[in-house]
């Protein structure tokens, strides 16, 4: 008897609209969190999407993998924690949550239209093919930096060589991320065959400067995105999220290391010292 | 007359660094899926960046972690322009932006000679080849980040930037 007043009592306390309210403000949460938004956008898109939609304050902690959120509405809480699983970095995301918000904000858009719209959000990526082109082309240009920074010269082999070498890392790449595998497998994987590639020129003396394009192939590996997310939030007061994101990135730096080392040890080319 | 040709020289320098500069920016722009109609945005802010860095640090008299620090702050203010007009977080752009002067080189130098000493054992070279590239691309990092939050942390205190 006492149980089932309890029960009925909880479930007219909170109002179904702020339920629905701070399940969407947390999916925005985890949506921004999972596609690589630093954590003081991740905090300010989820409170003004929740005052935006009527509540009078939303509290977010964030944690390594995790985000919590409560909505206060006439002086009752409601909160709900959500698990935070990696997507890769996607800014298509980013903004399109982040544009929901807006539309929020200038009332264009009811609690149906947000749960909507949301809900549409398809991640966008670029083909396989074309960012491997790409990738293979930025890491050529490197090269090129590189040696224009130190005033040096190449031929035109060390970067057809380089891009070649990064342009398939990139491709072995996204084809263990498509299988899921651990990114830091992933990493370690693709960089042996990057540092495998360019260790080709060295050994069968291809190319004029071969180690120009050993370290050139494997600069697609570096994560920067995770390294300058970690030091903003650092920044910005969230040092919890911060020192995830550049263990992480570090960790990543590491087997990538693992990856070259492996290579050179294989074809014993050791150019890197 | 010789003046002049040393000025077209770093000038030239600097141009090619400015279109090589963007190759990256795109690339990995597309890595992070930055939305196609802001990948413009992306080309010209990298290049912007690494140019700047570069006659900073090459043609100029700072030392590489402040020239990447001005140019991470310039790029940071062009970003927030281009935000506010295309409704998305400057960060969509910037990051992308910055990727050209991520010390990549040096993190990895760092990393390889720290196993080296596990592996062979302890060498002052060795150390010495390790704290060099660590510090310095700690630094470049840090003045990265530092440089893209600047403005939002002088200008934007109490409100938000989009």
């Amino acid at each position: 008897m006492e149980d089932r007043r309890m029960s009925t009592d909880t479930s007219s306390w909170i109002k179904a609209d702020q339920r629905e309210i701070t399940r969407l403000c947390a999916q925005t949460g985890v949506m921004l969190l999972q596609h690589g938004a630093e954590s003081a956008l991740v905090e300010s898109v989820a409170r003004r999407l929740g005052l935006a939609l009527g509540m009078d304050s939303l509290e977010v902690a964030l944690m390594a993998n995790g985000i919590t959120v409560t909505t206060i509405c006439e002086g009752r809480c409601h909160t709900t924690v959500r698990r935070n699983i990696d997507r890769g970095i996607n800014m298509h995301v980013v903004t399109e949550v982040q544009r929901t918000m807006l539309l929020a904000e200038e009332k264009q858009l009811d609690l149906a239209g947000v749960g909507r719209r949301l809900g549409e959000i398809q991640p966008f990526r670029y083909p396989r093919l074309l960012v491997s082109v790409m990738v293979g082309l930025s890491c050529a240009a490197f090269a090129r930096l590189g040696l224009l920074a130190r005033g040096g010269e190449a031929d035109f082999g060390t970067f057809l060589l380089t891009f070649i070498a990064s342009g398939v890392a990139m491709q072995v790449r996204q084809y263990l991320a498509h299988l899921h595998f651990n990114p830091l497998v992933n990493f370690a994987a693709a960089a042996f065959v990057a540092t495998s590639i360019a260790a080709q020129g060295v050994i069968h003396g291809w190319v004029d400067s071969p180690k120009v394009a050993m370290s050139a192939c494997v600069l697609l590996f570096v994560p920067g995105f995770p390294l300058i997310n970690a030091v903003s939030d650092m920044v910005k007061g969230y040092i919890n999220t911060g020192i995830s994101r550049g263990v992480m990135a570090v960790l990543l730096l590491l087997a990538c290391c693992g990856g070259i080392i492996c290579a050179m040890t294989a074809w014993n080319t050791w150019t890197w010292l | 007359m010789e003046h002049l040709d040393l000025v077209m020289n770093s000038l030239l320098t600097v141009l090619q660094d400015f279109g090589l500069a963007a190759v990256p920016a795109v690339g990995f722009a597309m890595i992070f899926n930055v939305p196609k109609p802001a990948l413009k945005y992306c080309a010209v802010a990298g290049a912007i960046g690494h140019a700047l860095r570069f006659s900073l640090y090459k043609i100029g008299p700072l030392p590489v972690e402040w020239a990447t620090l001005i140019a991470a702050c310039i790029v940071s203010v062009i970003g927030i322009h281009w935000a506010q007009k295309w409704r998305a977080h400057p960060k969509v752009f910037t990051v992308a932006a910055m990727i050209p002067m991520i010390p990549g080189v040096y993190a990895f130098t760092a990393l390889l000679a720290a196993v080296e000493i596990e592996r062979k054992g302890f060498s002052p070279e060795l150390l010495k080849t390790a704290l060099d590239n660590g510090l310095k691309a700690f630094f470049i990092v840090a003045a990265l980040a530092v440089g893209l939050a600047l403005p939002g942390l002088l200008f934007y205190r109490r409100r938000p930037v989009v």
